[in-house]
């Protein structure tokens, strides 16, 4: 456990000293906070930008509050995802493949230990990053459209929130075997697409699929209902979190590091 | 009393079979070269030894080992040492120091002695990312005896270092040699000689010679003669070479080598022959053959 704090503090020193801990929320805020501004916005954008033939009336439907905070959602989707595969993907992969590992693992250190280090620091930037960004992203839509019930914004954010925990726990486990950072990046990518576009073109079989989440977020926060299949969903998801988590540890531990 | 027993290693990698079949036992207290050409398997033997290669048969036995992890007993320096650049010195040996069990005072007060003896506490609290080379290789055996190994295992230590830096290394081996066993591997038997008691010597991933200098130098050291004639050096030793005591002959140019049984008979028939037949003799020395000598003949077979 002593030993657990130790690992896990060095991560964070390391975070803070490339500055992880300012960029990853500051991006996650940008791209978060700008989808219920563009959209607030986009007339008086349109307009002043010109272009448009003198006389031309501009109508655009104004969109609901739900429908802005769920745009910033799909933002996390898409952005968000692919900024939390490239931040982990070398987590271990890279110290790996740089040498360090070798001066670390002889010394008497925990396979299980230096694997949850890894993943729970990694929790804790992207968690408190994306919470950041969507509460930020809530209070603007609350500003300009009109608040939607904090409760709801909770439950919605640790909803989609367990989307983004399997997320960073797959590049975990794809970094436990795999040398090249690039490799796990791609590989994470590609998990992640080929089970949405699965998971949304067959939805009537894969209701249960944590790639589905996003979708089930999406339109509790419009319609202000979970879907039925909400909880079989998230029962999955959790099982395959805590599968990847030992998998990791146990792949990690049998690895040859050299 | 054996630190770790080692008996049957073999390691394989795809066609190559780089480690067949090693025994041996390093002892308590003991500084052991690891000798051989690059490609003996040095490298792959000392990575077996710390765990962080397995090998494919044979069984690597640390004494305590049963009941605890093996890695609280022995420390490690790999052959091109890479820390953490972005913590300082400082920092990382703190860091080495606490996951090796050590509480966290205890390991700022190791960090700072172990700076200080291998001599870069004034470098302390810069970024590792700006040491030169022999600054981290010096680092590298600060963490790994930071906590107090039985054992200490380091890869070529100073081959990549100039010539200062390698003096200053060899003596801090020579220091540490009274706390802690040590295991070092070399390509150069100079070394070895300068610091080691013991001697292991690997060609082709095999053990070919072992033992103390000294058991080395007795079993290995023959008598030789040298001989230099005022003129055709290599025709006299030609019929020099013919005589009962010499088993081997080499000519250097003006100077002849005869590699001898019994000194004291071969000086007596040497001397009486060339002074019956008037041979314009030079010189006349006896020296023994070296380390060097033996290693260079075992490695070329």
């Amino acid at each position: 456990m002593k030993q657990l704090v130790t690992l896990f503090k060095k991560e964070m020193l390391e975070m803070a000293r490339n500055f992880k801990w300012i960029w990853v929320p500051l991006t996650f805020v940008l791209i978060a906070v700008k989808e219920p501004l563009v959209l607030y916005y986009l007339p008086q954008i349109i307009d002043s930008l010109g272009g448009l033939p003198e006389g031309a009336v501009i109508e655009l439907p104004v969109p609901s509050a739900g429908e802005a905070l769920a745009a910033s959602l799909s933002q996390f989707n898409t952005l968000g995802v692919l900024i939390i595969v490239l931040i982990t993907m070398g987590t271990i992969a890279g110290e790996r493949k740089s040498g360090v590992t070798e001066l670390i693992l002889v010394k008497p250190v925990s396979y299980a230990g230096f694997v949850t280090a890894k993943w729970s620091s990694s929790m804790m930037l992207i968690w408190f990053s994306y919470f950041l960004g969507y509460f930020l992203s809530w209070y603007y839509v609350g500003i300009l459209f009109e608040f939607i019930p904090f409760a709801d914004f909770l439950q919605s954010f640790f909803v989609y929130g367990i989307w983004l925990t399997l997320i960073i726990t797959i590049v975990i486990l794809l970094n436990t075997f795999i040398k090249s950072s690039g490799a796990v990046g791609f590989i994470s990518i590609g998990i992640i697409i080929i089970a949405t576009l699965l998971s949304t073109s067959l939805s009537h079989l894969l209701a249960w699929s944590p790639a589905l989440l996003s979708a089930y977020t999406n339109t509790f926060i419009i319609g202000g209902n979970f879907p039925d299949e909400l909880l079989p969903s998230i029962i999955v998801s959790v099982i395959a979190i805590m599968f990847s988590i030992l998998a990791s540890i146990a792949i990690f531990k049998r690895r040859e590091l050299a | 009393m054996p630190v770790v027993s080692i008996t049957g290693l073999k390691k394989r990698f795809k066609e190559q079979e780089v480690i067949k079949g090693l025994d041996f036992q390093l002892n308590e207290g003991k500084c052991i070269a690891l000798l051989g050409a690059n490609g003996a398997g040095k490298t792959t033997t000392l990575k077996m030894l710390a765990g962080l290669v397995k090998p494919d048969s044979g069984s690597i036995v640390y004494e305590g080992g049963e009941k605890a992890d093996f890695r609280r007993f022995i420390g490690y320096l790999p052959q091109f040492p890479v820390f953490y650049e972005w913590m300082t010195g400082r920092e990382f040996l703190e860091y080495a120091g606490q996951l090796a069990g050590l509480p966290k005072a205890e390991a700022k007060d190791r960090a700072k002695d172990l700076l200080e003896l291998t001599g870069i506490s004034e470098a302390k609290n810069r970024r590792i990312g700006k040491y030169s080379g022999g600054m981290k290789q010096r680092l590298g055996i600060a963490q790994a005896i930071i906590h107090r190994p039985r054992l200490v295992m380091l890869d070529e230590p100073v081959s990549a270092l100039d010539p200062f830096g390698r003096r200053e290394v060899l003596e801090l081996l020579n220091r540490l040699k009274k706390e802690t066993a040590i295991l070092f591997s070399t390509h150069i038997l100079n070394d070895a000689e300068e610091i080691c008691d013991e001697i292991l010597f690997l060609h082709g991933g095999e053990l070919i010679e072992s033992g103390t200098l000294a058991e080395l130098r007795t079993r290995h050291q023959q008598a030789k003669i040298d001989l230099v004639f005022k003129a055709n050096t290599a025709e006299y030793a030609e019929e020099i070479s013919l005589l009962p005591p010499v088993s081997s002959m080499e000519v250097n140019g003006d100077s002849a080598s005869f590699l001898v049984n019994d000194i004291e008979k071969a000086r007596k028939i040497f001397l009486t022959e060339i002074a019956q037949r008037k041979w314009p003799l030079v010189k006349f020395e006896i020296s023994r053959t070296s380390l060097e000598d033996v290693f260079m003949k075992v490695v070329k077979k």
